[in-house]
Formats: C-alpha cells, structure tokens, sequence
C-alpha cells in the first residue's frame, strides 16, 4: 500500500498576515462594510483610500503571484499590474464577491497570462533542456523533500498547480479558487485531488525511504 | 507512523515552496502611482485639443485601408450597369446564350455514320443519275437551264457532305472533291452555254473518271432514280 500524503494547510485562508514579512501590516478590511466604504471613497479620488486598499491586500496578492512565479521581479511586474487594473476597472466591481477574491482573480489571470508569454519566448529562445522551467526558484541541487516537492510541484500541470499552490500552500478556499480561476468548486477540488495524487506516485519512492 | 511523520515533512516542505520574500510594498506602490499617472496623462493628452484646431484635426490610421467614399458613386453605377446588362441578355428575345458547337466524338454512336454513309450513297446514285442525263442532253443539244439548277442542289448536298462524317473514308472524300468540281461548273452554266464550256466538262467527266467511280461507289439497286432511267 502506497504512502497516504495528505496536503493540508495550516494557514488561515483569510486575512493571513505575512509571517516572513516582518515589514507588512495586517490587513485592516474585517468587514464588507468597511470595504465597501473603502471602496467608495477610493471611487471618489481619494489617495489615502487608495493606499489602505492598496496596503490591506497587497501582501495577499504578492504571496500568491510570487508562488507561482518563483521570481521576484516578475512578482512585482504582476503584482503592480494587478493593482493597477484593479483601480481601473473598480467601478466594475459589484460587491457580490469579497475584494480579496476579485483581487485574487486578477491577480492570478495576470500570472498565468505572463507565465505563459515567458515560456512561449524561453521555447523560442532557448533549448528547453538546457533551462529551469518557468515558476521554478534558482535552488541549489538537494536531494531532500523539499528539493524533490519544489521539482513536482514545478511539473504539474498549470490548472492543477495553481489550485495546489492556491488552496494547500495559501490556505485558499475552494470557492476562493473557482471563483479566481472562473471554475466550478467541485472543479477545484477535482483538480486539487489529482493534483495531490500526482504528487504522491512522485514522492513514493522517498516515502519508501 | 512513518506515513504520519512523511506528511508532516510533505507539509513543511510544500509550505515552503517558492517561499515569497518581504513584500516591497513601497516600490511597487511608486511604480503603480507612477503607471497610473502615466496613463491618466496618456487620456488627458488625447482628450485635450484646441478648440481652434479641433476642426482641422483627423484620426490618424497608421494602417488604415484607403477610403472607398469618393469611389461609392462611380463603383454604384457600374454595379447598375452590369446587372442590367446582364438582365437585358438573359430576357431580350432570342438572344440565348449561344450554345456550344457540339463536336463528334468517338464515342458518337454508330448509327450516325450509318447514317451519314447512306445520305452519302444517295447522293452519290443522284449525282451518277444527273451527270449520265446531263452528258446525254449536251450530246442532244438540249437546255441546261435545269441541269444549273439540280447542280446546285447536288452541290449543296455535296458540300454539306464533304463536312461530314460520310468523307471520312478516303476514296469517298476524294469521290466528292472530284464531283464537286464538276457539279460547281454545271452550276455556272447559263441558258446559253458555249460548246466548248458543255465540251470541257464532259471531258472532265471522262478524264477523272468520276462516272466509273460513281458507279463503283453507288451499290446496284440504291439509286432512287434508277427505275426512272
């Protein structure tokens, strides 16, 4: 019988204040209403609303794109995109979902569409054998778990490596994640459920070990 | 156990996957102010004109296809034109589209050259018919006033027969060349003919041989005028 690897997060889903970013404040929204009227105020032009959405959300969006990304400067680029789409089309937003999920949703579009350009140019400009694959951190050779998962993880496929990052290593619900990917909950968790079961024939081997 | 102590490892290190730094909050901040300021200034720039010269300015297409305006009235015209052309050949009386020759071919079915080679033999019992009347009129001295007439007649068919499948076979086709001939100088006599034109006819006749000839071609029993002479 094969190892039972059960991936689970332990991280609050919402509101999660960045534990390695010593220099981030805690988000401030707690409530609809005051999103709402955040909202409402940045809508009237004023800056320092604009800051306080700004600052209540960014360390969410950044932990995100920088975990799909694996890069810095392309978590920047994405993250700064994010936000500024999202001022754009504020207007747009309807209050039917919370801020943080349709942040979410733009936030991780932006990633995939840049991911996606970035491995499009590196297929063209490079052998693909002799490049990491997009995503991926610059880490030294361990052949340790980490090292092993990093690499599995790297390898999955797009939809079922967003929703892993998303719902196991971010603590996103499963609602948060159709409603930022555009898919039906039960999606989420099929493709979480793969995404798991992949990585588990992968690390059997170091399980036996 | 062991699984127990694998997931907990398997956590740990899917905690740390691409584990994000710090986040620049402040340098991404300037650059998104400086973006969004870039961009509203990008509006306000396209949005801002004179309104002296606001009457004056177009568009500007880099790439736009030339404007089919000025030519909407001439290319309307020709459009009229050519469907009452093409209105006016299809319903004017007898103006039908001409219809293809229709050329033979090998495959034509057998019963045309049948046919053709009968009309042939016809014509060919005719034409023996006439020419023995003629040589026998010039040698009475009687009018060829109606001898002119058959001839054209006789020539007509022969010519129509030349075209035909019927001149196909060589003998044939030299057999009517020859009568041809004949028959064109029958056809030019007047009511008063020469001797000596009556003469060099009838030595046509006998110097081309086309009286054996015809009578060679021409089966016994096929002439139509044969009970008559």
């Amino acid at each position: 019988m094969g190892p039972r690897v059960a991936f689970r997060a332990k991280q609050p889903s919402v509101g999660l204040s960045c534990q390695k970013c010593s220099s981030a404040p805690p988000p401030t929204i707690r409530s609809r209403v005051h999103e709402q009227e955040l909202i409402g105020r940045v809508l009237a032009g004023d800056p320092n609303a604009e800051r306080a959405l700004y600052d209540a959300h960014v360390d969410r969006v950044f932990r995100l794109v920088y975990r799909m990304a694996g890069d810095l400067d392309r978590a920047q680029d994405y993250t700064q995109e994010t936000f500024v789409k999202a001022f754009e089309k504020l207007r747009e937003f309807r209050g039917e979902a919370a801020l943080s999920t349709w942040l979410g949703s733009i936030a991780i579009s932006i990633t995939l569409n840049g991911l996606r350009k970035v491995r499009r140019t590196r297929d063209r400009e490079v052998n693909l054998d002799d490049s990491p694959p997009v995503g991926r951190v610059d880490r030294h050779a361990e052949p340790d778990l980490k090292e092993r998962l990093s690499r599995a993880i790297d390898d999955l496929p797009e939809g079922y490596r967003a929703v892993f990052v998303m719902h196991d290593v971010e603590g996103y619900t499963h609602q948060e994640i159709a409603a930022s990917l555009g898919v039906h909950p039960g999606t989420s968790k099929a493709q979480l459920f793969r995404a798991r079961a992949r990585l588990r024939e992968t690390l059997a081997d170091f399980a036996k070990d | 156990m062991l699984d127990d102590r694998f997931d907990d490892q398997v956590r740990d290190a899917a905690r740390e996957y691409n584990a994000p730094p710090p986040t620049p909050r402040d340098v991404m901040w300037e650059r998104i102010v400086a973006a969004r300021t870039g961009r509203e200034a990008d509006r306000r720039t396209e949005g801002q004109v004179d309104e002296k010269v606001r009457p004056f300015i177009r568009p500007v297409r880099p790439f736009a296809r030339p404007s089919v305006r000025p030519l909407r009235w001439p290319i309307g015209i020709a459009a009229l034109l050519a469907i009452g052309i093409g209105l006016g050949r299809l319903t004017a009386p007898g103006t039908e589209t001409p219809v293809p020759p229709v050329v033979a071919t090998l495959e034509a079915p057998q019963v045309n050259d049948v046919a053709y080679r009968l009309a042939a033999t016809e014509h060919l019992s005719q034409s023996e018919s006439f020419l023995t009347l003629f040589r026998a009129s010039v040698r009475r001295g009687g009018s060829e006033q109606l001898a002119s007439a058959t001839a054209r007649h006789l020539l007509a068919t022969n010519r129509l027969l030349l075209d035909s499948p019927a001149a196909s076979d060589g003998r044939t086709r030299l057999l009517l060349q020859d009568l041809e001939l004949v028959l064109a100088q029958i056809s030019q006599l007047s009511g008063r003919a020469s001797a000596p034109d009556l003469d060099l006819i009838t030595d046509g006749l006998e110097d081309s041989g086309v009286m054996s000839r015809l009578r060679t071609a021409v089966p016994s029993g096929t002439s139509t005028t044969q009970g008559v002479l």
